[in-house]
């Protein structure tokens, strides 16, 4: 790799860096200067709510499948419904994890020994 | 792994690794990727594995050096780079009211991806003070380490792997949008917060069927406050939830 993309490598890792550093403390500077006293309050209303919509925005951008055929789509349904149960009942992060994609791997790996 | 508020015989840092754990399944089969797709594109195993240990922003390393291999002006793959990241701009404020004043914050920001913003966005809240400084540094490090590790087991026996395992890496990835689903899930509260949530779902999921998934996460999540805007003005006055506290 020459100089000059060792130099695009350095200037894309502290780029991005200040992209996730520089807004907080902006935010920072903010809540100090509000004495901590409402600290929620402080922060944007439309930032507050964009927080949750970025991880719903990304929940549907990892949900669509790499090579999206029926197969996929079907273990996809599947995995989330399973997903959703095992949460509904345990409320934790783990358990329905694993049941997601033991359940998706289960789809594909059944329809794989069907077609094969 | 369960979201215990109190957990006082379990070091933070620990808990964090192991709530970061699901991370691993969506982060090592990309970072595989990623190391063999840069072998192939000419880049050395050095070269991929510093690329994700410096830039450590998924999507726009696969950008770089695409854009690197065929020959684009410099000015324009860093450009390209920066603004497929620009959208984590957003997270550290979101993430603020709970950060505590330690001078650590600030190097940790480097470990802000997706993926350790919406598992810190949900759980930091639930986790007492002295917890979350070590409960991120856990959960950041262990996402750090899995994608650098992934690069160079990509990079050296990339081929090797996905001719053993092509199941593994087809399977492992529904990690990511079980782990979104789980953080999204609380988050449904009421009927407006809900309508704004589906239909950002709905949006993300049709740019990235149409291969805009850069472009759909912002996009998506800002149609989405929009709509939670929309929905209150269209409510009755008396009856639309104006408190701050309905908003959780």
């Amino acid at each position: 790799m020459s100089n000059r993309l060792w130099l695009a490598v350095l200037a894309c890792a502290l780029g991005t860096y200040l992209i996730r550093l520089l807004p907080l403390l902006w935010m920072r500077r903010r809540l100090r200067r509000l004495d901590g006293s409402d600290s929620l309050n402080a922060m944007p209303q439309w930032l507050s709510i964009l927080g949750p919509m970025m991880i719903a925005a990304l929940f549907g951008v990892s949900l669509v499948p790499r090579q999206p055929d029926t197969m996929a789509w079907l273990a996809t349904l599947l995995g989330v419904i399973a997903t959703l149960i095992v949460w509904y009942r345990l409320r934790s992060l783990g358990w329905p994890i694993i049941a997601g994609v033991g359940t998706y791997g289960s789809v594909i790996l059944l329809m794989d020994m069907l077609q094969g | 792994m369960t979201t215990d508020t109190r957990r006082p015989t379990t070091p933070a840092w620990w808990l964090g690794m192991r709530e970061a754990i699901p991370l691993l399944g969506g982060y090592i089969p990309v970072a595989i990727s990623f190391g063999l797709v840069s072998i192939q594109a000419g880049f050395t195993t050095w070269e991929a594995t510093l690329i994700s240990l410096l830039i450590y922003a998924g999507a726009s390393q696969f950008l770089f050096i695409g854009m690197a291999a065929a020959g684009a002006p410099l000015w324009l793959l860093i450009a390209m780079t920066l603004l497929i990241n620009v959208r984590h701009m957003v997270y550290g404020p979101n993430l603020a009211p709970w950060l505590t004043t330690s001078r650590w914050w600030p190097w940790l920001m480097h470990g802000l991806t997706d993926q350790v913003f919406a598992l810190a966005h949900t759980r930091m809240p639930q986790l007492e003070a002295s917890q979350r400084l070590g409960w991120y540094s856990g959960a950041a490090l262990l996402a750090w380490v899995s994608w650098v590790a992934g690069t160079a087991l990509g990079a050296i026996a990339g081929d090797w792997l996905m001719a053993q395992w092509p199941l593994l890496g087809e399977v492992m990835p529904f990690a990511l949008p079980a782990l979104f689903l789980v953080l999204v899930m609380p988050r449904f509260t009421s009927l407006r917060w809900t309508a704004a949530l589906l239909l950002t779902i709905a949006i993300a999921m049709t740019c990235t069927l149409n291969d805009l998934t850069n472009l759909g996460i912002p996009l998506a999540a800002g149609c989405g406050v929009l709509c939670f805007y929309l929905v209150r003005l269209g409510a009755r006055p008396n009856a639309s939830p104006t408190s701050r506290g309905s908003h959780e």
